[in-house]
């Protein structure tokens, strides 16, 4: 059997594209508009092999007015 | 007594809050350990000065000449700006441990000139530039220096020719313990009239955006008149909470929220962020700061054009209580900035100076006076709200108490159970922003001096649960709480405990209780953990030494093998002592305490006697040069002494106690059963200080020297051309100027020569060196001990001092010398000159710059000159100490009152103080 660890939240910033990013508790990436709802209007993010995805501490969850 | 012990007893009878408020802002966040959240713990890197401006922090606040209330909810301090910088100045400069050439370093001149210790009064002076402040050219240059070249200063760029800069005097006076008074006066030093900007500025620690929480404080404007404008604050804490801005100066609001776009690239939420004030000061940006007038970052706009040697005068006033209106005189100024303004202001600075001439000695000069003063200024100064929750901290960086260690564990992994949130003795704001264990321990013997009740509480923070390791560890500091520092804080619980007895008449018994039980389980953790073989000889590390040893002492040796460390092991001797001391205190009282002395007395005597048998030809007293030394002992079971004469060899002389004859006369059994243990064991008096033996006053003396062990390290501690200096005692003998140790391993040769000034290496960051400067204090142990054995020996015991000169003292004087040569370091001598200022010459003869004293990190060996962190206030404030102690007793008085002596002659010197202020 093959043992997955847990995934854990983690946040980023995309510099080029100027937006903050999510990867969800799933693996699942999205990107967060500037606004006062962002997680409610996320939009699916791709990452690929060119994007440069910068970690930002977890306790900017609150800044970024995520729900967790 | 004098108005400010009033403040102090009705802040502990009847906890008046006049120490909510003080100066425990502190002068550096940025580039902290709490505000890292970086993958390889590059804490310099990862919160650098550049971007403090428009970052919000996670843990603490800082800022110029500063105050905050003891939660550092609201802060506040000044921001200047001079028409020329691209940014204002809202905080110190100074370099990252990278960008200089000897470590970490501030680059400004700022001076804690006085303060009370309730902060009733508090007076901070800063230097500004009025050309544009030099920042890139004293990274450039620094980084273009090597660790053999001296640190490139503020002075060195020129930015003060012809005294083009701004002498910036704050003053802070309570009115009462939440209505402070706030007094900013601008001197323009220079040729021609100078324009500068004078934004004070309040605001609330971002502790909302870490929380989730939606409520946040607020700041807003509300009506003044055209006398002042006014600040109101909305807080549940700070309900009816205003500052006061007198002459109706424009207010400016953002918010402390981080400047997104800056420092992430990704667009603001909100146009309002940290650096708003900045940017529509400095760039013009009219859409930086909160046309609406609120925001929990507000500061007042006042702009003063000063001719020259002329000044400029902003005054404030932050208080609970609602400005009063109305008008003085012809209408033009608020009664609330008045007449009483000005009353209160110089009643407070009145009082400040009642308090210190009552504790200051009358024998001492006007000068001496004046550095005891500065040095306990900045002490109060130095004080800091220090926060940090590891758990959470540690927990934000994926850490699990519960889990397995990975492979990169992030730092302080071991320290989940740590909340840290009070305010704490810092050693210097700026460049040690965190509190150091062994450091706070020195801080509390000069502290003690203004208040001891806070001594008191700082020694019992620290063994706290939220402080002190389950396991018994005391915290070290940040950078590494595992770490291990040598362990003082037992010598400085029992002076504080003595102080107080001597003064009110009794000693605190359950506070020495408390601690003392916190002690044990220190003290075990020492002996289960740093005695590697259960001999009684112990390690630890570098132990605070730094780069004292031939290799790092905190990394596995190049050789292999390990260590037996003389300083460990007498510092474990020492601490056997000071437990024993108290045990034996307590026991007066309480017999529960009886078998604890007899457990400490004879651990000291298994400790002592390891020091000076174990390893036979190989141990640790080298019997042909009469000192101690650390053995290298390696795999293959062979081992040798490694000969550098440094203070590590002078510790032994420190672990002295002595014991005067009450708890023997109380407890006669416990007398028997010592000298039953001695008989039974005659190999372990044998080469050490007989315990048994009465000296004068037939006191006893716990000791690891013996008589002649003694002489043969007084001799060379004394001797000119090897420790003593002009300026006191020096970390590393000056013998190995022209014998440096040499030795080699693996291919490499590892070499200690003396190295009176900076360090040339990078070793514990390269920003300290203990290879030949002067060090406060170990100088302070030197003299406690000194002390110790003139009460024992009495003036029977002469010894040559300086070696070789031919001038006989006895002990005390011997101490008294040394106190007078580190006076030395900061008084002006015979030239004219403060040799702690060395060749800077503004320092030594402008009259704006001269007697402005610096406490210094540690000196010059050779010429006293200051070296190090520049406002290591900290423990070199031990210096007010040593000059009260040699200014309140003499040598008969230790002859006749033991070692209660000084305690004593200080409390009967309170008391003649009391009665002439009193009558």
């Amino acid at each position: 059997m093959v043992v997955v660890g847990k995934r854990v939240v983690a946040l980023y910033v995309d510099r080029v594209a100027q937006q903050w990013i999510v990867r969800d508790i799933d693996g699942n990436y999205w990107s967060l508009p500037i606004n006062d709802h962002p997680w409610e209007e996320r939009r699916p993010f791709h990452p690929t092999e060119e994007t440069e995805l910068e970690p930002v501490p977890g306790h900017y969850k609150y800044v970024l007015g995520l729900p967790w | 007594m004098t108005a400010e012990h009033d403040r102090l007893d009705a802040a502990r009878d009847q906890q008046v809050p006049w120490k909510k408020w003080g100066p425990y802002l502190s002068e550096r966040q940025w580039g902290t350990v709490r505000e890292d959240y970086s993958d390889g713990g590059n804490a310099w890197d990862y919160f650098s000065h550049d971007q403090a401006r428009s970052r919000a922090y996670r843990w603490g606040e800082d800022g110029l000449a500063g105050i905050s209330d003891d939660h550092q909810l609201l802060c506040f301090a000044l921001a200047l700006w001079n028409g020329k910088d691209p940014i204002l100045k809202e905080r110190l400069f100074g370099l990252t441990n990278s960008e200089s050439n000897h470590g970490e370093d501030v680059k400004e001149y700022y001076f804690y000139l006085d303060s009370t210790p309730t902060h009733s009064y508090m007076k901070y002076l800063y230097k500004y530039p009025q050309r544009a402040f030099p920042y890139a050219n004293l990274v450039d240059t620094s980084k273009q220096r090597s660790r053999s070249e001296f640190e490139y200063e503020l002075l060195d760029t020129g930015v003060f020719a012809e005294n083009r800069y701004f002498d910036v005097f704050v003053e802070y006076a309570k009115a009462s313990p939440e209505d402070i008074l706030i007094q900013i006066q601008v001197w323009n030093r220079g040729p021609e009239t100078a324009e500068l900007h004078v934004l004070p500025t309040l605001w609330f620690r971002n502790f909302w955006s870490w929380q989730g929480s939606s409520e946040r404080p607020l700041l807003q404007e509300v009506a003044g008149d055209q006398t002042q404008s006014i600040i109101k604050v909305r807080d549940r804490e700070f309900e009816q909470f205003y500052l006061s801005c007198e002459g109706s100066p424009p207010l400016l609001f953002t918010e402390n929220e981080t400047n997104t776009q800056r420092i992430f690239g990704v667009p603001n939420r909100s146009p309002y962020v940290k650096d708003g004030i900045n940017n529509y000061v400095v760039q013009g940006q009219q859409g930086a700061v909160n046309p609406n007038k609120t925001g929990t970052k507000a500061a007042a706009h006042y702009h003063l054009t000063v001719a020259p040697a002329g000044s400029g005068v902003v005054r404030l006033r932050l208080a609970k209580a609602a400005p009063s209106v109305g008008t003085e005189g012809n209408g033009s100024r608020s009664a609330w900035f008045g007449s009483s303004f000005e009353e209160i202001m110089k009643t407070r600075r009145q009082e400040a100076d009642t308090f210190y001439t009552a504790l200051t000695p009358t024998s001492l000069t006007a000068d001496q006076a004046n550095v005891m003063r500065q040095a306990l200024a900045g002490m109060l100064w130095s004080k800091q709200f220090y926060h940090y929750d590891v758990d959470r901290w540690l927990e934000e960086r994926g850490s699990d108490p519960f889990k397995p260690i990975r492979k990169q564990a992030p730092r302080n992994e071991h320290w989940h159970h740590m909340y840290n949130g009070d305010v704490i003795s810092m050693p210097d704001k700026w460049e040690y922003p965190w509190y150091a264990a062994w450091d706070l321990a020195f801080h509390v013997l000069a502290l003690t001096l203004v208040d001891p009740d806070f001594g008191k509480q700082q020694l019992k923070l620290m063994l706290r649960e939220r402080y002190m390791h389950p396991n018994g560890q005391i915290p070290a500091y940040e950078w590494n709480f595992g770490d291990v520092n040598p362990p003082v804080h037992a010598w400085s619980t029992i002076f504080t405990y003595y102080l107080e007895r001597a003064h009110t008449g009794e000693g605190d018994k359950e506070w020495l209780k408390s601690c003392f039980q916190k002690l044990l389980l220190n003290f075990t953790w020492w002996v289960n953990r740093k005695d590697r073989n259960g001999r009684n000889v112990f390690e630890g590390g570098f132990l605070g030494l730094d780069n004292i040893g031939v290799f790092d002492r905190s990394a596995p040796l190049p050789t292999g093998g390990y260590l037996e460390q003389a300083d460990g092991t007498a510092w474990m001797a020492l601490y056997c002592e000071n437990m024993l001391e108290i045990a034996m205190e307590l026991a007066m009282s309480d017999p529960e305490y009886v078998d604890m002395s007899l457990k400490f007395y004879e651990h000291f005597l298994w400790i002592a006697s390891a020091m000076t048998h174990m390893g036979g030809e190989n141990g640790m007293w080298d019997e042909e040069d009469g000192f101690f030394y650390d053995v290298l002992r390696l795999p293959d079971g062979s081992a040798f002494r490694l000969k550098v004469r440094s203070m590590v060899g002078l510790l032994p002389l420190c672990a002295a106690t002595c014991f005067s004859g009450q708890f023997i006369k109380k407890y006669p059994e416990m007398g028997e059963r010592a000298q039953r243990f001695l008989a039974a064991r005659p190999e372990i008096r044998q080469a050490i200080h007989d315990p048994a033996k009465p000296g004068s006053a037939n006191r006893h003396l716990a000791s690891i020297l013996d008589e002649t062990k003694l002489r043969r390290v007084l001799s060379k501690m004394l001797d000119e051309n090897e420790f003593l200096s002009e300026f006191g005692i020096r970390s590393l003998s000056r013998y190995h100027a022209d014998h440096p140790y040499v030795f080699c391993a693996g291919g490499q040769e590892y070499r200690v020569n003396y190295l009176p000034a900076e360090s040339d290496t990078g070793m514990f960051g390269g920003n300290s060196n203990w290879r030949g400067p002067i060090w406060m204090p170990v100088n302070a142990l030197i003299i406690r001990a000194l002390l110790q054995y003139h009460g024992y020996f009495g003036d029977d015991f002469q010894i040559e001092c300086p070696t070789g000169s031919g001038r006989m003292m006895n002990l005390f004087e011997v101490a008294r010398e040394i106190g007078r040569r580190l006076g030395n370091i900061f008084l002006r001598g015979s030239d004219g000159r403060r040799p702690v200022y060395g060749g800077t010459e503004c320092f030594q003869h402008d009259p704006h710059w001269r007697d402005c004293i610096l406490f210094y990190e540690y000196f010059h060996g050779d010429n006293g000159a200051g070296l190090g962190a520049s406002h290591q206030t900290g423990w070199t404030g031990v210096i007010a100490r040593i000059m009260h102690v040699f200014g309140t007793i003499d040598s008969e008085q230790v002859l006749t009152g033991g070692k209660g002596a000084y305690f004593q002659a200080s409390a009967r010197a309170e008391q003649r103080t009391a009665e002439q202020i009193g009558g």
